[in-house]
């Protein structure tokens, strides 16, 4: 090492072996020690660090060999690259090659279109798109162009061929080049097409169909709902080509493209679907018969009436004809919905929204779903006025015969209402049912209930004197109300007699009508139950429309309800009070300050309690016989309460000896036991005061009623306030008032 | 009926010419949206909205109409039962201001006749557009004793005002009428031995 360093050619600067700083020449020329050792020591540390240097320069060797090494297993490497190389120019001439004969296939192609049908089944479409992405050579931009050119003849082929098999309505031939369509990526133009086809085939039958239906001869039951068998028809038609076609349009055509197809299908369904409405209007004075209806509604002069019967058959067409086209589309629903579903299996919300939109869209806005809800539209209100005008002639018609408890308006006022409902459900449209059921509720509850609080208020005719004049006044009061309806009741009032039992009938008219519409209400709830379940409706909110129309309806039971209890408390001022009044009265001419010997007599002779019974008896026998035992017990169960205040109030006005008492207690339980046999009602609470006055009445002593008041008072509430009871024990003559007074109770 | 968390029921019922935003007045209230490209209505549509003033909880029913003529019919029959009436038109569409008194006939024909109305006018964001004035509506409103409040349902101005003081004033109303029911119950008969009736309960 020191000899390189001491090489005279000065090396340039930098790199590893840099030259010593020391000169040979300048060594040389040192004379002093001091220096000499100087540069001794100066040439050392230079040694060192090259030795350093060279130890570093040494390690690496290793590190070089192993990457050498490396380099050297590329070798092969490269070759084989080579080698892909040179192949790779070998498939692209061969795939220029490939397009050229394409081409030239394509070329023959043109000039002998007789061999089209190999087509469908050549691989050579998918090939173009690839030549054009790998070619770029002008043999190729030729033959590309070629390709492009020869696409377009193809399409206008398929096209012309496919418009030629629709003309003469050739199915094979029509669903052979609509299987080639999609293959072209003309998806929506053979769809068209080919609803095209479908359509000019509908149309033929459809049109065939109406001549039928509006020149043939048919039977009476037939004649009747013609349209809407013709209208069932079309769309029974419809839907067996959807469901003829559906598998070859999914094959070919992929899922998801079934709506187009039927979007067109539905154009041609509108087309007849309107001839068919149109001439159900025009053979059906669809639009005359509802003018007529609503004159009459409208209470002007109307010149023209209808009979409501001959509605009948119209009114149930046009349902008939509704729930077909919601039985359609609701088949179209659910063939859309399961194509989309597949088709949009991995697409975007957006998307399946947007596809959900289209079809609600097409299913409500269409001109059929238009044509249909306009004749529902003309619908309700003649089913409203039928109902209206066929429950008032139930009304005028209303016959009572004896031993019923209800008149015939009842049964046939539900009858109607069932029935126009029914009717209305049976078209199966949600809308048209709910409005049905608002107008069911006004005409039970203005028209109908108005007719039986008209009744009630001619008042239960009375037989005392002074009910006369009571009797007076119902039959202005009805004449009034005549007056007021514009007509006179010819069933009138011809003797109290009928009154009474015209009263007792529409006390139970109410309840029933009461029960029935809760009946209605509850049969309709099964009714929808089960339209629902079909898939009718849409769901939750035509679900709370009903139900809150319902609940409506059922309001009217409870107004019902109220006018029951009006007319029992009519029924119990005018009838029954008159007569209760003074029979309890009676009580205050027995004197009860009696002696052992009264007693006994008492005994022997029952001087109140046995006469007051049996009048209350014969008085009740007539409302027992009349009246629906609901109804009966509501009544003595008012009479029980009347007898009760009364009693009380007369009891107060008596004097009693200790025997008097006795006697008291005795009648008020032979008249309590009575009571109770009469009514299901506990009437022990409504006697209660009337019991604790007896035992009151019953003491030995004054002082005795400690026995039973307050901390002994036991089981026993005591109804009577503390004054109540020194107002009772006055009552016994033979108690001392000082006595009372100094009661502590 | 089933005992739910309301102190009032009121059924509020919206009218008027297709097109002039009834849904989109119930949807903005009901559910404080604005769906835009609205399809017509089909029959009608019921949403719920429970509002609380003055501390009672008040349901509001709220019926939604098509105002296409053909579902005139469906429409009518929901009158009788309606509280209130919101008869709309749209302030940019003089042909629905000049439908108003065809509605008012419906009205007189088919509501009870102590149905509460008010009329409104929609759309007042299309204020560049507006083809009524609102002297000449407020004018009408009065001469018909209805009250009168323009809103726009897209930026919901007014909307909850409408209803809310619809509620406040059904809520006056009802009180007032258990008031006038409690001093003159009309019972044939002697409307007093009502009383009997009270102390024994029947149901």
């Amino acid at each position: 090492m020191a000899e390189s360093s001491s090489a005279p050619a000065p090396r340039p600067s930098g790199g590893l072996a840099r030259s010593s700083a020391v000169t040979m020449d300048a060594i040389e020329a040192i004379t002093e020690l001091e220096e000499l050792e100087r540069t001794y020591q100066r040439l050392c540390d230079e040694e060192r660090e090259t030795e350093s240097q060279l130890e570093a320069l040494v390690s690496q060797q290793s590190n070089i060999e192993s990457k050498m090494q490396a380099l050297q297993r590329m070798g092969p490497n490269l070759q084989l690259i080579e080698g892909d190389a040179s192949q790779l120019s070998g498939m692209i001439s061969f795939t220029c090659s490939l397009a050229e004969n394409v081409s030239s296939k394509v070329r023959q192609l043109g000039i002998s279109q007789s061999r089209l049908l190999s087509f469908p089944t050549s691989p050579f479409f998918f090939l173009y798109p690839l030549s054009l992405s790998l070619c770029a050579g002008s043999a190729v931009d030729a033959s590309l162009s070629l390709l492009k050119e020869a696409e377009q003849r193809l399409k206008t082929l398929v096209r012309e061929r496919l418009d030629q098999a629709i003309k003469a309505g050739d199915l094979a031939q029509v669903e052979r080049f609509f299987k080639i369509f999609p293959l072209l990526g003309l998806h929506e133009q053979g769809l068209a097409r080919f609803a095209q086809y479908l359509c000019s085939q509908l149309a033929s039958k459809a049109e065939e169909n109406l001549l039928l239906a509006v020149g043939g001869e048919l039977s009476e039951r037939r004649a009747a709902l013609v349209f809407a068998d013709t209208l069932t028809l079309l769309l029974e038609g419809i839907a067996r080509v959807i469901e003829t076609h559906q598998p070859i349009v999914e094959t070919y055509y992929g899922p998801g493209r079934l709506y187009m197809l039927i979007k067109h299908l539905q154009g041609e369904c509108d087309r007849q679907a309107e001839k068919v409405v149109d001439k159900f209007i025009q053979q059906r004075d669809y639009h005359r018969k509802f003018q007529i209806v609503q004159n009459s509604m409208m209470r002007t002069a109307a010149t023209e009436r209808i009979e409501p019967r001959d509605l009948d058959p119209v009114l149930l067409e046009v349902t008939m004809m509704n729930a077909r086209a919601e039985l359609y589309l609701r088949f179209l629903r659910r063939r859309v919905t399961a194509d989309f579903e597949v088709g949009d299996g991995t697409a975007p919300e957006s998307t399946v929204q947007e596809h959900q939109q289209s079809l609600e869209k097409l299913l409500k806005h269409c001109l059929l779903s238009r044509n249909m809800q306009e004749l529902i539209g003309y619908y309700i209100p003649m089913e409203e006025y039928y109902m209206r005008e066929t429950v008032n002639k139930a009304v005028a018609m209303d016959t009572y015969e004896k031993g019923q408890l209800t008149s015939s308006m009842v049964d046939d006022c539900f009858y109607i209402v069932k029935k126009c409902i029914g009717r209305a459900l049976s078209s199966s449209s949600i809308d048209c049912l709910c409005a049905m059921i608002n107008h069911s509720t006004s005409v039970l509850e203005s028209d109908f209930r108005e007719v039986l609080y008209n009744k009630l208020r001619q008042g239960f005719p009375a037989t005392t004197l002074q009910d006369i004049q009571r009797g007076v006044s119902s039959a202005v009061s009805l004449m009034q109300s005549s007056l007021q309806q514009g007509k006179f009741n010819t069933m009138g009032i011809e003797s109290s007699e009928e009154a009474k039992t015209s009263f007792l009938v529409t006390l139970n008219n109410v309840e029933v009508c009461s029960e029935n519409i809760m009946t209605l209400k509850l049969n309709l709830e099964n009714d929808c139950a089960k339209l629902f379940n079909q898939g009718f409706g849409g769901g939750e909110q035509a679900r709370a429309k009903i139900e809150s129309c319902l609940s409506d309806l059922v309001s009217v039971s409870s107004k019902f309800k109220d006018l029951l209890q009006e007319g029992l408390t009519e029924l119990n001022n005018t009838a029954i009070k008159p007569q209760v009044k003074p029979w309890v009265s009676s009580f205050l001419s027995i004197s009860h300050n009696i002696e052992e010997e009264d007693f006994n007599e008492y005994e022997a002779n029952d001087p109140w309690v046995q006469q007051f019974v049996v009048n209350l008896e014969q008085l009740m026998a007539e409302f027992k016989a009349g009246l629906s035992p609901v109804i009966y017990d509501i009544l003595t169960s008012l009479m029980t309460s009347l007898i009760a205040l009364e009693l009380e109030k007369i009891v107060f006005k008596c004097t009693f000896s200790r025997l008097g008492g006795l006697q008291f207690d005795k009648e008020l339980r032979s008249l309590v036991a009575y009571l109770t046999t009469v009514t299901t009602w506990t009437i022990r609470d409504k006697f209660a005061r009337l019991t604790q006055m007896a035992t009151i009445l019953n003491l030995e002593r004054v002082t005795e009623i400690l026995d039973y008041w307050g901390p002994n008072s036991g089981p026993l509430t005591w109804r009577l306030t503390p004054a109540e009871v020194r107002q009772v024990l006055a009552l016994r003559i033979d108690f001392r008032s000082e006595d009372i007074k100094r009661l502590r109770l | 009926m089933s005992m739910e968390d309301y102190d009032y029921l009121f059924k509020i019922v919206l009218i008027g010419n297709a097109g002039v935003g009834k849904t989109c007045l119930v949807r903005r209230f009901t559910q404080g949206l604005f769906p835009p490209g609205q399809g017509a209505t089909i029959g009608v549509d019921f949403m719920i909205k429970t509002v609380e003033i003055k501390g009672e909880k008040v349901k509001l029913q709220i019926w939604d109409t098509a105002g296409q003529e053909r579902f005139r019919s469906i429409t009518q029959s929901y009158y009788r039962s309606a509280n209130a009436l919101i008869l709309t038109y749209d302030i940019t569409c003089e042909e629905s201001f000049r439908c108003l008194p065809e509605w008012l006939r419906e009205i007189e024909q088919y509501a009870n006749n102590k149905v509460v109305t008010v009329l409104v006018g929609n759309k007042i964001d299309l204020a560049e557009k507006r083809e009524v004035t609102r002297p000449k509506a407020e004018e009408f409103a009065e001469a018909q004793n209805m009250h009168y409040l323009e809103t726009s349902a897209k930026e919901s101005d007014n909307v909850e005002k409408l209803f809310l003081d619809l509620a406040v004033e059904l809520i006056r109303e009802a009180k007032q009428n258990t008031l006038l029911n409690n001093v003159a119950s009309p019972v044939p008969g002697e409307g007093k031995s009502i009383n009997y009736l009270n102390c024994c309960s029947f149901n």
